[in-house]
C-alpha cells in the first residue's frame, strides 16, 4: 500500500533492518518497512486493511531500541551509527510502527526458531487434506511450511475435532478444522462490512469461527472473507471443489457491473471461467469486491449465447457468413442514411464507443445515446451508476441524453433504421411494435433479446471478459479490460464488427488492431493524449491528475498482499 | 419472550452500572438469566443480544467461552468439584467418584456418551465441564471445575452457590444435601507468633463481622478521611516511597504503575480491583472479600482518589457468588454513610464502585483479559504495545488494575504514617507483608501473613506449617502459584554471594527470582515423597489446556498438546522422545505469546522436566512409533460418528464427492 501523497513533508526515521540502515516515513508498520526493504515477514493474522490483533505470532522478529547512556543520549558505535539494545524476547512486527534508531532482525536464529515453532503449532491439529482442499496452491500454511516448517511431525496425539462443511451463509462454507483462528474474517465483517456476524465460539484449542443461527453471513461482501482467509477454512460455496487453483489462468481485468470499475482477476481453465477475485488497487477497490459482482459471470457460458451472424430471410440468406452479414447490415443502414439512430451501451469500451461515434458520422445518424442503468449505491463499492463506462461514453460524445428521441423519431417517421449495440431496445422505451416499424434494425449482442428477435441482422459479439479495451470509471480513471476467454462460435470482437461496418459503409479507416483504435481515439481526444493501451498498465491512470508518462516508463510491480 | 417483571427490573438496574458501554452488562445479564432459568437457552442469547443492542454472535461467544454458563439444564442440585492440583492431592478425583455414585450418576457411561456427543454442531472434545453429568432422576448434576481458590482447605466444592471446604471423602454423600456455606464460616484461628498480621488483622478473629459498624469500630475509614485531606499526588508519592509491589503475581511496583497515569487528560481514568483470584494455590483474597470487605473498599476509595478515578469496578471471580453479595452489601453500606457518591465526606471527590462477576475463566486474572471481559467480550488479553492499561485500558481510557491485597496495603501505608514507615517492613525492594497461601502435603496448610523475607522456606514449611505429614518427606514445592517454577528439595542454588538449598531461601521477591522461580501470587504448593511428579504436572497441564483462551497460536495449540503428551505418558504410552518433545513445546510457547499465560503454562513443564527427569524417564520408555491408540484402529474409526454441521445440510448435489472426502 503506497503512502498517500501529502503536502506536508513526511518525517523520516532511521531503522536498521538486518544490519542495513534505511529510512522510512514515520507511522510505517515494522512489517511494512521490512516488506519495503524486500524482507518479507511471514504472517497470517496481519492484513494491511484491518486492525492488528497480533494473534498468529508468525511475524515474530527481533527488535531493538537505541542503547542509551544514563543521561538518555544514544550510544554511538564505532561505525558512527547508534548502537542497538536488543530486546531479549521476540516481538511481533505487525502492531508496532518504526521508531528512530530501531533495529530489526528478520532472519536471526531466534526468529527462525520462532517461525518453526509457530508453524508446527499451526499444523498439529490441521487436517492433512491438502489434496482436496480448495486453498491448496495458494495456501499460506503450505507456503510457509516449505520455508519455515519442520520436515517431520512429532505429534502423536489425536487431533482436535471441529465442525466441517458448515454453511456460514449462502455463499461461504467453513471447515473449522482447517481454520488457524487468525480472525481476519471476523475483523473484516466488523471493520469493513460493519456487519458483526462472525465470532469465535468455544475456548482454547477448541475455538471455532461461527455465526449465530439467527444471523447468517449473508452480507454482499461475504466472499471477501474467503479471499483474505490465509488457509482453506473459508471457501466459496460457488467455487468449492470445482477446480485446482494451479490450473487456473489468471487474467487481470476490471469489473463491469457498475461505474466503480473494481479491479479483478478472472480465473479460467480451458476457456471456462471458474472464479473472479478482487485485484488489489487502492485507487479503486482496495482488495475488496462485492459478491454480487464477482458471481455475475455465469451468463458468459450461457448455452443460448449468439454464436453466428443471423439475417432475416427477406434480406437474404438466414445463415450468412460474416462478410455477407456485415454487407447486408451496412447496406440496410446506408439506405436510411440521415434517418439512422444508434442505441449504444455504457457497458461498451472506449474503443467501441469511439468507433460508434465514427459510424454515427458515416451514417449521418440523427440520434446516438447510451442506455442509462442505475441502482442503489451501497456506500462501499457498488455505484448507483450500473454502467461501467458512462464516463467514457460522455467523453467520447456518445452519451447524449437524447434517448427519448429514438422512440419519438420512429413514431414520427424521422428515424427508419436503428443500430442497437449491446442493449435490448425494449429497455430503452421502445416497444416491439416500434421495432417492427423500422426499415432496418441491426443488433449486436451476446445473448438473444427482444431486440435480436426482431432484428434484420444480428451480429454476435463478445462479453467483457472476451475482449480487450479500456473504460473510464466514475472517478475518471481509465483502466484496461483484458481477454480471459475466447468468445463462443464465430462471435467476434465488438470493435472488429464496428470497424468492418464502417469500412463497408465508407471505406477503409486504417485500423488493424485494438492498439490502432486506441491511438486514433487518443489523438482525437485531448483528455487521452499521450496514452496507449499498454501505458494504462494494470492499475489504470487517473485522468484528473495525470503525469504524462515518458516513453519507456516502467510501472514498478506491486508486491502482493499476503 | 416473557420476562418476569422482577427479573426485568434487575436487568435494567444492572445495565445502569455500565454508563459507558451497555455491552459490559453481558456477563451480569447471563448470570441473572442462569440464576433464574437454570441455563442459557438459545432464545436467551437472542434476547440478551437484542436488549444490549448487540449481534447475537457477541453473546454466543461469551456463553461458550465462560465455563460457568450452561446451555443445558443442570440438576436441581448442581455440584462443582475442584480438580486442580491441591484438591487433586487431597483426593478430588476420588471425591468425584463417590459423589457420582451417591447421586446415581454412571461416570463411565457418561464419559462414553460424551465422546459421541455433538453440541450445536460442535463435537464434544475431551475435557470436563461441558456437557455436565446429570443423574437419571434429574435431581443432581456434577462437573469438575478448575481451582475454586481455597487450596488450603482442599478438597473443596460448590453445591449450587454454597461453598464447602475440607470435605471428608468418607462423607462425600453429604454434598448432595448441602444447605449452608462454609465461605463465611467463623473459624477462630490465632495467628502464628512469627506472623505479622496487617491486612489479615481481622481475618478469622472472634466476633469480627463484615458489616460497616464492626469495621468502623475497629478504626475503619479513618485513613480515607486522612487521605481526602491530602493531595492525590502526595498519596501516589507515599505509595512510591513504600516500595509496595503488586500482590497479584507479577510484583510490579504499585506507585510506578500509578505514576503512568497522566493527570488532566481528556479521557477519564478508571480503577479496577482484580478480585479474580484464580492462580491455583492462591486463596488470600477470598478471606478479605468474605470477612473484611470494607478494608478493600477503603483501600479502593483512597486509591481512586490518588489516581483520579471516579468510576471503579471490582472484578470478582464468578466462583465467589457470596463474596459478590457481601461486597455489594458493603458498597451499599458505604454509600449510605457518604463514603461513596458524588461528594465523598464533603470533599468534592466523587466515586462509584460496582461489583462485576466473572464466570470461571482463569485468563480474566490477566489485566488486559480482565478489561476485555469487563467490556463484555471474551477475555482475550491485548497486545502490549500499544494497549498498556495505564494508557489504553477500559474503554480505551487510562486504567489502573490492582490486586485486592495491593489495594488493602494502600490503606495501611497511610495508617502507618506514610510510605517510609511501610518500607521499614520487609527488606529493601521487597517491602511490607505478604500473605502466603500454603497448600498440599503439609501438616497445617492455610494462610500466613509474614513480613517479606522474614523467614525461609524451611521455617515456613517446618516451623509454621508443622512440617511434612507423618512418615513423609518434602519432595517439591511450587513457591508462587501453579505457574511458578517448581523447586526440588535437595537442589542447591548458586547465587552471586552464597549457595542455598530450598529450605534456606528467604521468602521475598528477589531471592526466589534469583533461584529461578518467583514469589508470584504467594501460593505455596507442597508435594511430598508420595507424589508422582508426572501426574502432578499432568494435573497442571490439564488446568492450562482448559484455561488457555485460545487467542494466540503457541498457547492455544501448545497447552493442549502438552496436556495430551502427559495424558499419554501416565496412561502408559510414553515414548523415549516425549521428555525432549515436551520441553521443546514449552520452549516454543514461553516468551512467544500475547500475554504471560504462555510462561504460566510452560514454566511448570520446563521446571518439572528439569528438576525430576528420572520420573519422566521411567515412564517414557517405549520406542517410536508408539502403539496406536485404539481410536486409530480401522474398526474404531468406522464407529466414530459423523460430525454434523451447525447448519442444515447443503442441497448442492455436485459436492457429494468432496463432502464425503472432508468427513
Amino acid at each position: 500500500m503506497s503512502a498517500a501523497a501529502t503536502t506536508t513533508p513526511v518525517q523520516m526515521v532511521n531503522v536498521q533492518i538486518d544490519g542495513v540502515w534505511m529510512q522510512f516515513p514515520k507511522g510505517t508498520r515494522v512489517i511494512e518497512a521490512c516488506k519495503q526493504a524486500a524482507k518479507l515477514i511471514p504472517h497470517y493474522c496481519y492484513h494491511p486493511k484491518l486492525t492488528s490483533p497480533g494473534n498468529c505470532r508468525m511475524c515474530l522478529i527481533e527488535m531493538g531500541t537505541p542503547k542509551m547512556t544514563p543521561d538518555r543520549k544514544p550510544v554511538i558505535g564505532a561505525d558512527g551509527k547508534p548502537e542497538i539494545a536488543w530486546i531479549p524476547r521476540p516481538q511481533i512486527s505487525c502492531a508496532q510502527d518504526v521508531s528512530e534508531g530501531m533495529g530489526v532482525r528478520t532472519n536471526s536464529p531466534m526468529v527462525q526458531e520462532c517461525r518453526k515453532g509457530v508453524m508446527e503449532f499451526l499444523l498439529i491439529n490441521h487436517p492433512l487434506d491438502c489434496p482436496i482442499c480448495d486453498q491448496a496452491g495458494e495456501c499460506k500454511l503450505q507456503e510457509f511450511s516449505v520455508e519455515h516448517g519442520n520436515a517431520n511431525s512429532r505429534f502423536l496425539e489425536r487431533k482436535v475435532k471441529k465442525p466441517k462443511s458448515v454453511e456460514l451463509g449462502p455463499r461461504v462454507t467453513l471447515d473449522a478444522e482447517r481454520c488457524i483462528l487468525c480472525t481476519r474474517c471476523i475483523r473484516f465483517m466488523q471493520e469493513v462490512a460493519k456487519d458483526d456476524v462472525l465470532g469465535i465460539v468455544d475456548r482454547g484449542s477448541f475455538n471455532s469461527i461461527a455465526c449465530h443461527p439467527d444471523r447468517k453471513l449473508d452480507h454482499n461482501y461475504s466472499l471477501n472473507t474467503v479471499d483474505i482467509c490465509p488457509v482453506g477454512a473459508l471457501t466459496s460455496t460457488d467455487f468449492r471443489f470445482k477446480m485446482r487453483v494451479w490450473f487456473l489462468k489468471e487474467t487481470p481485468t476490471i469489473d463491469v457491473n457498475c461505474g466503480t470499475g473494481s479491479n479483478i482477476t478472472i480465473g479460467t481453465r480451458e476457456n471456462r471461467i471458474y472464479r473472479i477475485t478482487p485485484r488489489d488497487n487502492d485507487a479503486v477497490n482496495g482488495p475488496w469486491l462485492p459478491d454480487s459482482h464477482r458471481l455475475n459471470f455465469k451468463f458468459v457460458a450461457d448455452p443460448k449465447r449468439l454464436t453466428a451472424p443471423e439475417v432475416r430471410p427477406q434480406l437474404g440468406e438466414s445463415k450468412p457468413g460474416w462478410q455477407q452479414a456485415i454487407n447486408l447490415a451496412a447496406e440496410a443502414l446506408k439506405k436510411n442514411s440521415g434517418k439512422v439512430a444508434i442505441l449504444a451501451s455504457g457497458r461498451a469500451t472506449n474503443e467501441e464507443l469511439f468507433l460508434v461515434s465514427r459510424l454515427a458520422s458515416a451514417l449521418k445518424a440523427s440520434v446516438v445515446d447510451i442506455l442509462p442503468r442505475t441502482g442503489e449505491a451501497d456506500g462501499m463499492l457498488i455505484a448507483a451508476d450500473r454502467n461501467p463506462n458512462t464516463t467514457g461514453a460522455k467523453l467520447l460524445g456518445v452519451a447524449t441524453g437524447k434517448l427519448a428521441e429514438i422512440a419519438n423519431g420512429i413514431r414520427s417517421g424521422s428515424i427508419t433504421a436503428l443500430l442497437v449495440f449491446g442493449e435490448d431496445a425494449t429497455n430503452a422505451g421502445l416497444t416491439a411494435d416500434d421495432l417492427a416499424e423500422l426499415d432496418a434494425l441491426v443488433a449486436m449482442d451476446i445473448l438473444p433479446s427482444a431486440t435480436t428477435d426482431k432484428a434484420h441482422v444480428v451480429l454476435p459479439s463478445s462479453a467483457w471478459c472476451e475482449k480487450r479495451g479500456s473504460m473510464i470509471n466514475l472517478k475518471n480513471r481509465i483502466q484496461r479490460l483484458n481477454k480471459a476467454v475466447i468468445a463462443p462460435g464465430s462471435a467476434r470482437d465488438d470493435w472488429e464488427i464496428l470497424r468492418d461496418l464502417i469500412f463497408a459503409i465508407s471505406g477503409s479507416n486504417g485500423l488493424h488492431s485494438i492498439e490502432d483504435v486506441f491511438k486514433a481515439m487518443a489523438s482525437a481526444t485531448p483528455t487521452l493524449a499521450g496514452l496507449t493501451l499498454s501505458r494504462i498498465g494494470d492499475l489504470g491512470v487517473d485522468l484528473n491528475n495525470r503525469e504524462l508518462p515518458s516513453a519507456g516508463h516502467v510501472v514498478p510491480p506491486t508486491l502482493p498482499t499476503l | 419472550m416473557n420476562i418476569p417483571a422482577d427479573l426485568l427490573a434487575k436487568i435494567d438496574e444492572v445495565i445502569t452500572h455500565y454508563p459507558v458501554s451497555k455491552r459490559s452488562a453481558s456477563l451480569p445479564l447471563l448470570h441473572l438469566w442462569q440464576e433464574r432459568f437454570g441455563f442459557i437457552s438459545d432464545e436467551a442469547i437472542s434476547w440478551i443480544a437484542a436488549k444490549l443492542e448487540l449481534s447475537p454472535i457477541n453473546v454466543l461467544e461469551l456463553v461458550t467461552f465462560y465455563p460457568m454458563f450452561r446451555r443445558q439444564p443442570a440438576g436441581a442440585t448442581h455440584i462443582r468439584i475442584c480438580r486442580t492440583l491441591s484438591c487433586a492431592l487431597a483426593g478430588a478425583y476420588e471425591l468425584r467418584k463417590k459423589v457420582a455414585a451417591a447421586a446415581g450418576i454412571d461416570l463411565v457411561k457418561f464419559e462414553e456418551e460424551q465422546k459421541r456427543t455433538v453440541v450445536h454442531g460442535h463435537p464434544h472434545n475431551p475435557g470436563h465441564g461441558n456437557p455436565i453429568a446429570v443423574s437419571p432422576d434429574g435431581k443432581f448434576s456434577m462437573e469438575f471445575v478448575e481451582c475454586l481458590a481455597s487450596c488450603g482447605t482442599a478438597p473443596v466444592a460448590m453445591v449450587n452457590d454454597n461453598f464447602k471446604e475440607s470435605i471428608s471423602l468418607e462423607k462425600a454423600a453429604d454434598l448432595l444435601n448441602v444447605t449452608t456455606s462454609d465461605a463465611t464460616l467463623p473459624k477462630v484461628l490465632p495467628p502464628h507468633p512469627r506472623e505479622k498480621r496487617i491486612v489479615f488483622k481481622n481475618i478469622d478473629v472472634a466476633g469480627y463481622t463484615p458489616d460497616i459498624d464492626c469495621y468502623v469500630r475497629n478504626g475503619g475509614y479513618e485513613q480515607l478521611k486522612k487521605a481526602l485531606t491530602m493531595k492525590p499526588e502526595e498519596i501516589v508519592d507515599e505509595v512510591k516511597k513504600s516500595g509496595l509491589r503488586g500482590r497479584g503475581g507479577a510484583g510490579f511496583p504499585c506507585g510506578v504503575k500509578w505514576g503512568f497515569i497522566k493527570r488532566g487528560g481528556p479521557k477519564p481514568t478508571y480503577l479496577i480491583c482484580n478480585a479474580d483470584e484464580s492462580e491455583p494455590g492462591t486463596f488470600k483474597d477470598r478471606y478479605i472479600i468474605h470477612q473484611d470487605p470494607h478494608q478493600l473498599i477503603e483501600g479502593m476509595i483512597i486509591s481512586c482518589f490518588a489516581v483520579g478515578a471516579n468510576l471503579a469496578y471490582i472484578y470478582i471471580r464468578g466462583e465467589f457468588p457470596e463474596g459478590a453479595r457481601i461486597l455489594e452489601n458493603a458498597l451499599n453500606e458505604a454509600w449510605s454513610r457518604g463514603l461513596l457518591g458524588s461528594n465523598i465526606l464533603g470533599s468534592g471527590f466523587g466515586l462509584n464502585i460496582w461489583v462485576h462477576r466473572g464466570a470461571g475463566a482463569y485468563i480474566c486474572g490477566e489485566e488486559t483479559g480482565l478489561i476485555e471481559s469487563l467490556e463484555g467480550k471474551r477475555a482475550y488479553p491485548r497486545i502490549k504495545p500499544p494497549y498498556f492499561p495505564a494508557v489504553l485500558g477500559l474503554y480505551q481510557c487510562p486504567t489502573i488494575v490492582n490486586n485486592v491485597e495491593t489495594l488493602c496495603d494502600v490503606k495501611h501505608i497511610l495508617a502507618m504514617g506514610g510510605g517510609a514507615e511501610y518500607a521499614k517492613l520487609g527488606k529493601p525492594n521487597n517491602t511490607g507483608t505478604r500473605i502466603l497461601c500454603v497448600s498440599g502435603d503439609v501438616q497445617k496448610p492455610g494462610y500466613y501473613e509474614i513480613e517479606v523475607g522474614s523467614m525461609t522456606f524451611g521455617e515456613l514449611l517446618n516451623d509454621v506449617c508443622g512440617g511434612p505429614k507423618p512418615g513423609r518427606k518434602f519432595k517439591a514445592v511450587i513457591p508462587g502459584g501453579s505457574s511458578a517454577k517448581v523447586l526440588r528439595f535437595g537442589e542447591r542454588f548458586k547465587l552471586k554471594d552464597r549457595e542455598l538449598g530450598v529450605d534456606d531461601i528467604p521468602l521475598d521477591f528477589d531471592t526466589l527470582a534469583a533461584c529461578g522461580s518467583m514469589a508470584g501470587s504467594g501460593g505455596v504448593m507442597v508435594m511430598d515423597d508420595s507424589r508422582n511428579m508426572v501426574e502432578s504436572l499432568n494435573n497442571l497441564n490439564e488446568f492450562y489446556a482448559h484455561e488457555s483462551c485460545g487467542q494466540c497460536t503457541p498457547c492455544r495449540e501448545g497447552a493442549q498438546w502438552m496436556r495430551k503428551i502427559t495424558d499419554r505418558i501416565i496412561a502408559g504410552g510414553g515414548t523415549d522422545k516425549d521428555p525432549a518433545t515436551l520441553k521443546n513445546v514449552a520452549d516454543n510457547i514461553a516468551g512467544k505469546t500475547i500475554c504471560a499465560f504462555g510462561e504460566a503454562c510452560s514454566w511448570p513443564v520446563q521446571s518439572f522436566l528439569a528438576k525430576f527427569p528420572e520420573e519422566f524417564a521411567v515412564k517414557s520408555v517405549k520406542p517410536l512409533p508408539p502403539p496406536m491408540p485404539p481410536e486409530y484402529n480401522a474398526e474404531e474409526l468406522s464407529k466414530t460418528p459423523k460430525i454434523e454441521a451447525v447448519a442444515a445440510p447443503r442441497g448442492n448435489s455436485q459436492e457429494t464427492m468432496a463432502e464425503a472426502a472432508t468427513r
